[in-house]
């Protein structure tokens, strides 16, 4: 069974597909950079206390705030 | 061969009326600046994209087969042409605007062989505003080491442009991309090209009745641009912006959702193209950048190892910058000490001496710092890790209205403002850059140190506490109180400051990789260069300047007095020749404009416990802080001991009194200077750099102001609580 998860309700290592983002602004500017929906992404790591976040998509090592975390939904299976 | 020589005839003709222009455009981190090197050698400079603070590097090009000269403008990475950051607008400003100055012939694409996917966004953008293109595709070599290997034949067909392999390190493919920009100048005027973008019925509508009104929108998709972007656009005028927004409200275009539609689009036609030739092996193994940050990005580790290099750096500055600074400065004495014995002894020598070339040396002596911190922090940019420290500190400083990389700008603040103001370059939000800017200087920098070390002394003994030194924590307790200020005021400047800039940090974390050391001399010497010619410029005047009023009085028969006086109380108290010139010295300064300056403002600078004689001192600490030293020598008639013998002005200073009969320098009075050099704005070189880094004078004019009245009330404070 598959559920989905915000990212930044993931735990280091977590991998989930991209399923949509809920901010359109932040949505196009994470396209831009390659960010698409069905990608796998994997939170690498993340800087404790709300700090930013490690991630991989395919390739591509990229941070992002917790603030933008919070608008990438993600299908775990 | 015929073919190329026709078209480099062709290219003849045309550069008979102007010349050629090709723009180098590509997402960040794709090599861009590399291959500009290749091409435009050191034949390149720095100017501006006007009414934006980012920088537009230019170049010239020969081209093979007697092509002549073309011009090169390097534009600044972006991912697409939805901006945004102010320097991702420049490109979008230039290429939706056929009439701009920098609006390119033709582009040269630079696309990253190891992330094709993502760069051929924007190539797909740029197809569609139908400028003649050439698409370079680099890092071949480390795509290599992933099992990816380029088709050029299918790419160059699916896509309809011709592609070259480049490698910006070696130079490899660069000669190959030239022929092909032959080829491009003589293709003018490209056949109608089929959208790769296909709009849906709105976006079509849309484009056409703009088109019907604007002439300049003479593409589909550029009209479609503005439609998106009409109100940043600066190009247009009010009457257009007017009428694009009618065309967008009467047909109902949603700019966001299309555009997010429009990049979705792009990828799903891209996708299966690369599929053709991109065997995508994602491997689970760690490279070796995976295992740097494994190291490097760890929540501990990481901070611990960016201070361990900003300490490093920090090092390195105060080390190896203090042999050349002291050659240049020993090369200016030994100048002005040569020409006052040769050349006559009238207000002209004075003038060039302790005029121009005093002032020239003050620009000339912050290059080593400037050189070893701009070559340091290049360095890191190059193999990637500044990014890093993005990720680490960005948490931390968005609390204060900064960024991660601000804080790479106040820990150079230690060493010297000026370089660490134009290190904030790399911050791409406008707000977050200001900012670091305004409050940099109140980092306690390196010419603060001799004034500190010569009033120390009058608020603590030299003695110890435990096993503290006390003047050394009073020294400390300076540094902290710059730091604290400088988070203070990033605080009030966030609360203050407005920006439409939208916060972003979604920033690509580049694999890491060796120095290109090209790169990093052709930016360190582009750095320097910019600091002489400009920040020079104003530093000079405000010395020759500062040389004039300290010079010269509005009062001649006070002069003559002076002379007089002079001649008599040095026969009365038998005085050697040096204490008599010393005592002329000291007088002249006094009825000097400066002195008059001194004077006028001391009722000002009295509730801080100061008298006249700081008060000019405050003046000549202008040209830079540590001046202040040399100015209490000559004020007290001991300036032949030279500035660097601060014991006997320190001991001079100790036995100066008030008119009641107290000593002038109180633990209260020397404690409100020193709180005074902490917070005030004393440095004409750093206004100058504010000036260029922010293209106007408003900001360091408030950056002046703000730590004026922070010094004035600071140094009010204590006076009074101490006094």
């Amino acid at each position: 069974m598959s559920h989905f998860e915000t990212l930044d309700q993931f735990k280091d290592g977590e991998i989930g597909i991209i399923h949509k983002f809920t901010d359109d602004k932040m949505a196009s500017k994470l396209l831009s950079m390659g960010v698409l929906p069905g990608k796998s992404l994997r939170l690498v790591r993340r800087v404790p206390f709300g700090g930013g976040l490690y991630i991989k998509v395919e390739e591509c090592n990229i941070a992002v705030r917790e603030a933008e975390a919070q608008h990438i939904v993600l299908e775990i299976f | 061969m015929s073919n190329l020589y026709a078209a480099s005839r062709l290219h003849q003709i045309y550069m008979a009326s102007k010349t050629f222009t090709f723009a180098l455009v590509g997402n960040p981190n794709a090599g861009k600046s590399s291959i500009f090197n290749q091409l435009t050698g050191l034949r390149q400079k720095v100017g501006n994209f006007p009414g934006v603070t980012v920088d537009k590097k230019t170049g010239l090009m020969t081209l093979p087969n007697d092509g002549g000269d073309v011009r090169i403008v390097d534009l600044p990475g972006t991912y697409s042409l939805y901006p945004n950051s102010q320097d991702e607008r420049v490109v979008l400003n230039i290429l939706s605007n056929p009439n701009d100055e920098s609006f390119p012939d033709a582009i040269i694409y630079i696309a990253d062989l190891t992330n094709l996917e993502r760069h051929l966004l924007l190539f797909s953008q740029l197809k569609d505003l139908n400028i003649p293109l050439v698409l370079g595709v680099g890092m071949m070599d480390i795509a290599a080491e992933q099992n990816v290997f380029l088709d050029k034949k299918i790419l160059s067909e699916k896509l309809n442009v011709n592609v070259v392999g480049l490698n910006g390190r070696t130079g490899e493919g660069v000669a190959e991309l030239k022929v092909e920009l032959l080829k491009l100048i003589a293709s003018k005027g490209t056949p109608q090209y089929k959208m790769f973008f296909q709009p849906n019925s709105i976006e079509l509508k849309t484009a056409e009745e703009i088109r019907l009104r604007l002439p300049q929108a003479d593409n589909i998709y550029r009209a479609i641009l503005l439609a998106h972007h009409a109100p940043q656009l600066p190009f247009l005028t009010n009457f257009e912006k007017a009428q694009i927004r009618q065309v967008t409200e009467s047909e109902k275009f949603e700019s966001i959702r299309f555009q997010i539609n429009e990049t979705l689009q792009r990828f799903d036609k891209l996708q299966p193209i690369l599929r053709l030739f991109f065997q995508k092996t994602t491997s689970n193994s760690a490279n070796l950048t995976d295992k740097i940050d494994r190291i490097v990005t760890n929540s501990v580790a990481g901070p611990l190892i960016f201070f361990t290099i900003l300490f490093i750096i920090f090092q390195s500055i105060f080390v190896f910058a203090e042999i050349p600074k002291e050659w240049i400065e020993t090369i200016f004495t030994q100048t002005n000490v040569f020409l006052k014995a040769h050349l006559p002894q009238v207000w002209v020598t004075d003038l060039l001496t302790d005029g121009i070339i005093a002032g020239l040396s003050g620009v000339l002596v912050f290059i080593p710092q400037i050189t070893i911190l701009f070559f340091l922090i290049t360095l890191l940019e190059e193999v990637g890790y500044m990014a890093r420290t993005v990720y680490l500190f960005d948490r931390i400083m968005q609390k204060f209205g900064l960024n991660g990389r601000s804080i790479v700008a106040l820990v150079s603040s230690g060493a010297c403002a000026i370089p660490a103001i134009m290190s904030t370059r790399t911050i791409s939000n406008w707000k977050e850059r200001l900012i670091t800017i305004m409050v940099s200087p109140l980092i306690s920098c390196s010419a603060r140190i001799p004034v500190y070390a010569l009033l120390v002394g009058f608020v603590v003994p030299n003695e110890y506490w435990g096993i503290f030194n006390k003047q050394g924590l009073v020294f400390g307790a300076l540094y902290l109180l710059g730091v604290v200020s400088a988070l203070f005021a990033a605080f009030v400047f966030k609360l203050i400051l407005k920006t439409n800039e939208s916060t972003f940090l979604a920033i690509e974390l580049p694999e890491y990789r060796l120095p290109h050391w090209k790169n990093v001399g052709l930016t360190v010497y582009e750095k320097i260069k910019s600091f002489v010619t400009e920040a020079g410029k104003v530093i000079l005047i405000v010395s020759v300047v500062l040389w004039f009023l300290a010079s010269f009085s509005p009062n001649s028969t006070a002069i003559n007095q002076i002379q007089v006086d002079a001649d008599r109380i040095s026969v009365e108290k038998n005085w050697s020749e040096t204490e008599k010139s010393d005592f002329i010295s000291s007088k002249k300064l006094e009825v000097s404009y400066a002195g008059y300056f001194g004077k006028a403002i001391e009722p000002a600078i009295q509730p801080l416990g100061f008298d006249w004689k700081i008060g000019i001192a405050l003046l000549s600490s202008f040209a830079a802080r540590e001046v202040f030293v040399g100015t209490m020598a000559t004020i007290y008639s001991i300036g032949s001991a030279g500035e660097d013998d601060s014991k006997s002005i320190s001991e001079r200073m100790k036995s100066e009194l008030r008119p009641d009969g107290t000593p002038m320098y109180s633990t209260a009075t020397a404690l409100s200077l020193l709180i005074f050099y902490v917070f005030a704005m004393q440095c004409m070189s750093t206004l100058a750099v504010v000036k260029r880094e922010t293209k106007s004078w408003k900001w360091p004019i408030i950056q002046f102001l703000f730590m004026g009245v922070m010094a004035y009330l600071g140094s009010l404070l204590v006076y009074n609580l101490f006094k």
